[in-house]
Parts: C-alpha cells; sequence; structure tokens
C-alpha cells in the first residue's frame, strides 16, 4: 500500500533534482508517445538538438526565446507572492498595443522626438501590461477573486482587443485591406547590433539582474516572499498585504508587457493579430521549469525558444505538424506539475495492519 | 462502559484508536461507544482530539491503528461514502451546503437511492414528514443563503435523516446558534435519541453536556480521561477532568513594583470568525513589570483578546489605549512599532515560515528596522550576525542561521519566535507589551522552563506581559494578576493568592454557564 506524507519541508537540492528528473522524464514519456505513433523518435530528438548546435538555429532559438524570458520574469515576480498569474499573454499584448500607440502617436501626429521612441515605447508597455495585470489584482485584494480565472479570461480579452484595433481603427491605411498596423519606423525598431536578438539579450539579462535584486536585496522583494509562503505570516508581521499584491502584480504585468514591446518593435514590426504564439503560456512551463530562478529562466526560456525553432524543423524534415511541438511542451508541463507534487509529498511504502 | 446495559449492541464502538499528525498524535489509543437511543457529550478543550476522533469514525481519516465496529461488525471506513453507507451522518462546523441551491436540492443531492429521474413528489412527502415530525418549518424551495444559521443546520440535519442515518455527529452544533436556537436543537436531538438513533454531541461547553446528553467522553490531549453517565458526574468533575492538572516545579518569582498603565482596553467588542461577538466588553488594564493571566475555556475569547491587541483582528467597538495614546484599529504594524510583541497560539504555524531560513524568519518584522535596512535594502549580513547572537542567547539547536526554520523541532522553533519578538521588536528596546499565547504548548519540561522564565526576566526589565494558557497552575504561578474570560467577558479579576486553582477552574465553568440563564446542579 503506498501513502503520500506532506513533507514539513524540503531542501532545495533534493527539490531541484526532482524537478530535473522530471524534465529528463518527459523525453522519455514523449519518446514512447511518438514511438507508438510510428515516429523515428531518434531522429525525433537529434532535430531537437540539431538546434542547440547549429549558430544559425540557435541564433534563432535566442531571438524566439525573448519574449518567453521576459514573460516568465514577470511571472517569477507573481508566482513567488503566491499570485498565480496565469495572464501573461494577455498582459505581453497589452504591451504591444502600448507600443503600437506610441507609434501611432508619432506618424500621425508627431507627440514624441525620434531619439526618445524607444524609451517612451518600453515605458508605455510597462505600464498597460502592469495596469492590465492590476485588474485580477485589485480584483483579489478588495474582493478575493480568485485570480487564475481573471487573469486568464482577461488573456482573451486582450487578443480580441488587438483584433479590434488592426481590423479596425488602427488599421494601416496603405496596408492594401489587410489587419496589420502601419509597419514601425526604423527608430521605433530594436536594431542594436545588427541584430534584434542582441538588445533582447541585454534586455532580457538586465530585468533577470532587478528581479534577482528584487528579491535578494530588497524590502520589498522580502515581502513578496513572505506573501507567497504565507500571507497569513505576512499579516501578522504587519506587512500591508494588499499593497504588495498590487505593486508587485504591477511589476509582473509590466514586464510581460516589456515582451510584448519586443514582440512588435524587436520581432515583427508592426501589429497584427494573434502576435504571441503562446508565449505568455509557455512562459509559465518555463517558470516553474527555471523554479522561480531568475538566473535559470534564461537556458529555460532558450531551451523553450530552441523547441520552437524545432517546429519548423521538424516540419519540413519528419512531416510532423508543429503541433507535434506542442505535445512534447505539454508532456514537459505535465511532468512539472508531478515534479511539484513530489516536493510536496513523500510516498511511502506502508503495509496495512491487519 | 459503566452503568450500562450489555445486552444491547452499541451502534458504534470505537477500540484502541490511534491517528498521528506530524508533530502531534491526536488520538492516543481511544475507546469510545454509543447506544441506540442515547444522546453521547464528547467533551474536550479545543485540539483535544474530539473532532479528529469523529473524522475518522466518518471516513475523513483513516485510523494509524484501532478497529471500529458497527452494530457489532468490524468495519473499515474509507470514505464518507462508506459511512454513510454504515447509517453514519455527519454535521460539521461549517456547514456544507450550497447556498444558490435550493433546500430541496441541497437534500437531494448526492442521494443514492432517487435513481436518474426524480420522483420529486415522494421526496417532497418524505422531507415534510421528517419536518413535522422534529417541529422543523423549512420551506423545501428557499435558498439556502436565504436561510438563517439555525435553518441551514436544520437542513443539514435533514440530510442524515433522509438518508435514514442512524448515527448523527454533530460537531459543536451550538456555536453559531442563538439560545433559542440551541434550545430547538435539543429538543429536536431528543426526538432523535427517542426513535432509537444515536447522536455524538461534540462540545466544549459543559452545561450542554448537562442539558442535552445521556452520557459524557472526556478527551484531553488525544485521550479519553473517563466516560461517565451524565447524571452520575458533578461539574467540578467534569471541569477537572477536562482542564487536568499538571506537575509543576517552583519557579522564583521575585517581588517587583508595578510601574506606569502600559494598556488599557475599554469596552471592547471584537467580531469573531463566525460573525458573532468573540469579545464582548472587555475592560483590561495592565500595568509595566505585571504579568496579567486570562483563563479561560478554550473558545471564550482570549484568543481574539490577543489577536485584537496585535492589531491583527478589527475593533467592532471600544478602545485601545498604548502609554494613553489611542491605537485602536491602528494596525499590525503601528502597533509592532509601538513595541508591541505576539507570540501567537500555533506559532510555528502562524509567527514563522518553515521554508524560509531562520535568518529570513528572525527578519519578518526587524527587516523595516533602521538598523537592518535603508530605504530599499536590507543588509542581511548584520541581519545574519545579529541572528546568530539570538542563536546562541537562546540555545536554540542549529548550526547555522541559514538552515530552513522546517527542520527544527516544535520547542525550537517556539525559541526562535521568542527570540525574535522580545528581542528584536524595535532596535534593542524591550517589548512594551508582550502578548504570549500559550508559549509553552507542546514543550517539554527544559524548555517550560526556559519560556517561563523569560517571561519572569521581561517582566522584571518592566514589560507588560499578557499570558494564555492551558495549564491552570502556570497561569496562577507566573501571574500577578489573573482574569478570568468567559463568552468573551472578563467574569472576575484577583490575585492568584487570593484563589485555588479549583476555585478559578469554578468560575471559568461558572462563567459559562451564567450566560445561559439556567442552573447546572446535578448529583
Amino acid at each position: 500500500m503506498f501513502k503520500l506524507e506532506r513533507r514539513m519541508h524540503i531542501s532545495r537540492k533534493v527539490s531541484s533534482i526532482i524537478v530535473f528528473l522530471s524534465f529528463l522524464l518527459a523525453f522519455f514519456v514523449t519518446g514512447v508517445l511518438f514511438y507508438f505513433l510510428g515516429v523515428n523518435v531518434i531522429q525525433f530528438y537529434s532535430v531537437i538538438c540539431s538546434v542547440f548546435i547549429t549558430p544559425n538555429l540557435l541564433i534563432q532559438a535566442v531571438f524566439r526565446s525573448i519574449p518567453i524570458i521576459l514573460a516568465s520574469l514577470g511571472l517569477v515576480v507573481a508566482f513567488r507572492m503566491g499570485f498565480w498569474n496565469i495572464g501573461a499573454e494577455g498582459q505581453m499584448y497589452l504591451g504591444m498595443v502600448a507600443a503600437t500607440g506610441i507609434v501611432i502617436l508619432h506618424v500621425f501626429y508627431e507627440a514624441i522626438p525620434v531619439s526618445l521612441m524607444l524609451a517612451v515605447m518600453s515605458a508605455a508597455s510597462f505600464l498597460a501590461g502592469g495596469a492590465w495585470c492590476l485588474i485580477p489584482a485589485s480584483l483579489k485584494a478588495k474582493l478575493g477573486v480568485n485570480e487564475i480565472l481573471t487573469t486568464l479570461m482577461l488573456n482573451y480579452i486582450a487578443m480580441l482587443f488587438v483584433d479590434y484595433l488592426v481590423y479596425g481603427p488602427w488599421r494601416d491605411p496603405e496596408g492594401w485591406g489587410f489587419a496589420l498596423s502601419v509597419p514601425f519606423p526604423d527608430y521605433a525598431t530594436l536594431t542594436l547590433g545588427g541584430h534584434p536578438s542582441i538588445a533582447g539579450i541585454i534586455i532580457s539579462v538586465a530585468v533577470a539582474t532587478l528581479v534577482y535584486i528584487l528579491f535578494k536585496y530588497t524590502k520589498f522583494g522580502f515581502v513578496l516572499n513572505v506573501l507567497g509562503k504565507s500571507s497569513e505570516v505576512a499579516k501578522y508581521a504587519g506587512m500591508s498585504v494588499g499593497r504588495a499584491t498590487l505593486l508587485g502584480s504591477l511589476i509582473s504585468g509590466g514586464i510581460a508587457g516589456l515582451g510584448g514591446f519586443y514582440v512588435v518593435s524587436g520581432m515583427i514590426g508592426r501589429l497584427r493579430p494573434r502576435a504571441s504564439p503562446g508565449y505568455g503560456y509557455t512562459a509559465i512551463i518555463v517558470t516553474m521549469l527555471a523554479q522561480l530562478n531568475p538566473w535559470l529562466i534564461l537556458p529555460a526560456g532558450i531551451f523553450f525558444g530552441g523547441l520552437l525553432t524545432a517546429g519548423d524543423a521538424l516540419q519540413s524534415l519528419l512531416r510532423l505538424p508543429s503541433s507535434a511541438i506542442t505535445v512534447f511542451q505539454s508532456v514537459i508541463f505535465l511532468c512539472i506539475v508531478l515534479a511539484e507534487f513530489l516536493r510536496r509529498y513523500r510516498i511511502v511504502l506502508k503495509r496495512w495492519k491487519q | 462502559m459503566e452503568g450500562h446495559d450489555v445486552s444491547v449492541i452499541p451502534l458504534v464502538e470505537l477500540k484502541g484508536i490511534v491517528k498521528r499528525f506530524p508533530n502531534v498524535v491526536a488520538n492516543d489509543h481511544v475507546d469510545f461507544s454509543l447506544m441506540p437511543g442515547e444522546v453521547h457529550a464528547l467533551l474536550g478543550e479545543n485540539a483535544a482530539g474530539k473532532t479528529t476522533l469523529m473524522n475518522i469514525l466518518y471516513g475523513f481519516y483513516h485510523p494509524d491503528d484501532g478497529e471500529i465496529y458497527v452494530k457489532g461488525k468490524k468495519v473499515r471506513i474509507k470514505s464518507p461514502a462508506d459511512s454513510i453507507k454504515l447509517g453514519i451522518g455527519m454535521v460539521h462546523q461549517n456547514f456544507r451546503l450550497i447556498p444558490v441551491h435550493t433546500v430541496w436540492e441541497n437534500v437531494v443531492l448526492g442521494l443514492k437511492e432517487t435513481g436518474f429521474i426524480l420522483n420529486k413528489k415522494k421526496l417532497a412527502e418524505k422531507v415534510k414528514r421528517v419536518c413535522e415530525e422534529y417541529g422543523w418549518n423549512i420551506d423545501p424551495n428557499a435558498k439556502v443563503w436565504q436561510l438563517s444559521v439555525g435553518e441551514k443546520q436544520q437542513v443539514e440535519l435533514l440530510k442524515l435523516l433522509i438518508r435514514n442515518a442512524e448515527v448523527l455527529i454533530l460537531d459543536e452544533p451550538t456555536s453559531v446558534l442563538t439560545p433559542q436556537e440551541t434550545k430547538n436543537l435539543f429538543k429536536a436531538l431528543r426526538i432523535m435519541a427517542k426513535k432509537g438513533r444515536g447522536v455524538i454531541f461534540i462540545t466544549h461547553k459543559l452545561e450542554e453536556v448537562f442539558e442535552v446528553s445521556d452520557r459524557v467522553t472526556v478527551m484531553r490531549k488525544g485521550r479519553v480521561i473517563a466516560t461517565k453517565l451524565t447524571n452520575e458526574v458533578t461539574v467540578e468533575e467534569l471541569a477537572n477532568m477536562m482542564i487536568g492538572r499538571s506537575v509543576l516545579f517552583k519557579l522564583v518569582k521575585p517581588a517587583i513594583k508595578k510601574g506606569d498603565v502600559v494598556l488599557e482596553a475599554i469596552g471592547l467588542k471584537v467580531m469573531g470568525d463566525r460573525g458573532v461577538l468573540a469579545l464582548d466588553g472587555v475592560n483590561l488594564r495592565i500595568h509595566s513589570g505585571e504579568i496579567v493571566g486570562i483563563a479561560g475555556i478554550a473558545g471564550n475569547g482570549q484568543e481574539e483578546l490577543m489577536e485584537v491587541l496585535a492589531g491583527i483582528r478589527k475593533v467592532y467597538s471600544g478602545k485601545v489605549f498604548i502609554d494613553g495614546e489611542d491605537v485602536t484599529n491602528k494596525g499590525a504594524r503601528y502597533l509592532i512599532e509601538k513595541g508591541v510583541a505576539y507570540i501567537p497560539s500555533e506559532s510555528t504555524r502562524w509567527a514563522l515560515i518553515r521554508d524560509m531560513t531562520l535568518v529570513e524568519n528572525i527578519a519578518l518584522k526587524l527587516y523595516r528596522s533602521r538598523n537592518f535596512s535603508n530605504i530599499l535594502t536590507i543588509n542581511w549580513r548584520k541581519l545574519f550576525e545579529f541572528s546568530k547572537k539570538l542563536i546562541e542567547e537562546y540555545d536554540i539547536a542549529t548550526h547555522s542561521p541559514s538552515k530552513l526554520a522546517g527542520i527544527l523541532s516544535g520547542g525550537n522553533l517556539q525559541k526562535v519566535v521568542l527570540a525574535r519578538e522580545l528581542s528584536a521588536t524595535q532596535d534593542g528596546k524591550i517589548p512594551k507589551l508582550i502578548l504570549a499565547a500559550y508559549p509553552t504548548k507542546g514543550l517539554d519540561v527544559a524548555a517550560t522552563e526556559f519560556v517561563q522564565g523569560l517571561l519572569l526576566k521581561y517582566r522584571a526589565l518592566g514589560s507588560a506581559i499578557i499570558l494564555l494558557s492551558e495549564d491552570l497552575e502556570e497561569i496562577m504561578m507566573l501571574s500577578d494578576r489573573v482574569a478570568v474570560i468567559s463568552k468573551g467577558r472578563i467574569v472576575g479579576e484577583f490575585s492568584p493568592t487570593e484563589k485555588t486553582v479549583e476555585e478559578v477552574g469554578m468560575m471559568m465553568v461558572k462563567g459559562n454557564t451564567a450566560l445561559g440563564g439556567r442552573k447546572v446542579c446535578l448529583s
């Protein structure tokens, strides 16, 4: 008879080992699954591996990982304070809207000096993403509404809001009727160092550093950490739980909003419907896999960026639909959930006494 | 099995039930039986193991050891579904009803014999019949949220009666009821018993035991102290069994001249978690250098008193002053800065985070202090050194402050809480007011002695101290003044030398019955 026992505590070492083993388990499970679907599993994995050893593909992987990384760094802040933000996707869309809005303001009204464009765009994206996250946060703080549902539902609202804008008022008048915004002028795109991924890496590392400092050294970070472990203890210690929830989620959504800024300004160069293929959702997996550690977010994010890149190659080489990668991602996620469970409970073998 | 007809097979018999939770044995070889036609009171203080035992019978928990017999047959109850099949039903403290559904829908929910298509008419008749039987007046089509608390409880009972439950377990059913509703409930329970059902009635209120039960089992600290026929036992005997006595060692308590008034509470009224007044006009005044012990049976408002003085619970009406300053509803943080130290009950749960390090736990309140932080950042190195000092001073068994708190034992964790609260409220100054709720609970002799010594030390240094304890002797020994609390009111204040432990015990119990407006006089 197996029995589950709640662990009173777990060392960081054991915890990382469990997560890592679960991650490996995902490769195995996916392999078995695809084997029975008649896929050449060795080829499948070698295509994925090739992404990480071929320079061109690796650059591509890093490029696509940046919005994932930024959204994940936002989620680190939320998850650490026990705010289960599933809404990075929507917060990214709001970031895109804000950045595009600034560009449109500039193109049609020339309201902002060219030299400040990127700064103003990123600030606006941060604020818009943060504000979007403040909606569920204030509902939680004031009325106790479950944030998992509200953040998730706001994703669809954000996505459809973008649809409305690009099919409606923000459609490029010279765009042949396509649902696209005006293309961003050069000074509104991230071209630093020749390839947009360079600016992306700089932003990602900078944000990761800030998040690290936030939790390692600042008072506010400590409050968020305590809040995440036990809101009762936080109240007992005289911390203002409501204010921390609001400010923390503003930061969380804001960082995701920056990811949205990167998507439109660094990757696409304009706003279009479905501009994110689910970066905000992938970010949840990345955040869990990285154990809420801002430094580990970087490699974990690049791994998932690589999976997206491999998806294209799998399509052409193995004739697998690109959703094969979604299957792989989902299996990884399930395995991480399993790890989460094993981190909390210990399985004990026990005989029933007669 | 005193004084019972042995030829009757008990409805339920529990033998040698053991249930362990991490760090605590909730049930330690418990025997219990229920006869058909009796109301059996299960009496004990909070955390005595009553609810755990009943949750085992109800199939909510699985015993680690022991046997369960239902009508003489050995059974294994794996889930509430099993127990319901065996005719056992339970009404929990928090009702398990769906507020937006009607009474009728709530009653039918999960009913097995209805089949796929409801025979609404037949069931409605049955519901009506049961209601008439017990003199209940509930409209089956009313939504549950529209009902009063008493009526909701009737719906819960209705659910059990419709399922023909022969064993009805009620977990502290009167705690949410008005006196009139309580009277009606007791009437219904007597009718149930008369019809041959068995009722188990969990309570910590002595007068209710005498009012409704035939037999009473007293539990303390996970063990059964005794099972008696209710009319063969006195209030005093029950009170002593319930509260218990412990072996004590002598402490040297030096005479200290008390100083100025530190805390003054005037007409304090506070809402409890269940939306009824937990404190009903408490007046309290405490001087520096004075320990005031609050004696009372658990659940009479003493914990709410501590919470409200610590700023964690809101004052409903009345005022709180510290050093003459009105601090009513100023919030926990303000009070911490005023120098209020708080050791809550179950402090390892409410005042510590197990999967954070010791430094972080020690920093919980201190991180705001100028000594250890600037506007933005915390000086962790300085806190680390400070923690090391505290660990040494309080003799906490650990190698390093950077270890997780969760690996320490309960006694050591309590020391961590004390270390933080006593030395760390405000930059090295001693705390003005120490709220110590059950600070020695669950500790071994050495740790108990240590904690008691600390309280006396801070008394000598000039702190004002409020002490709660499950151990009446501890209160009598440490306090300069004892206040007895009952039903949210202070019903007596005296010096511990004026009264014996027995007399105080009676005050705690009598205070409980006083508001019922009825004399408890049996034997």
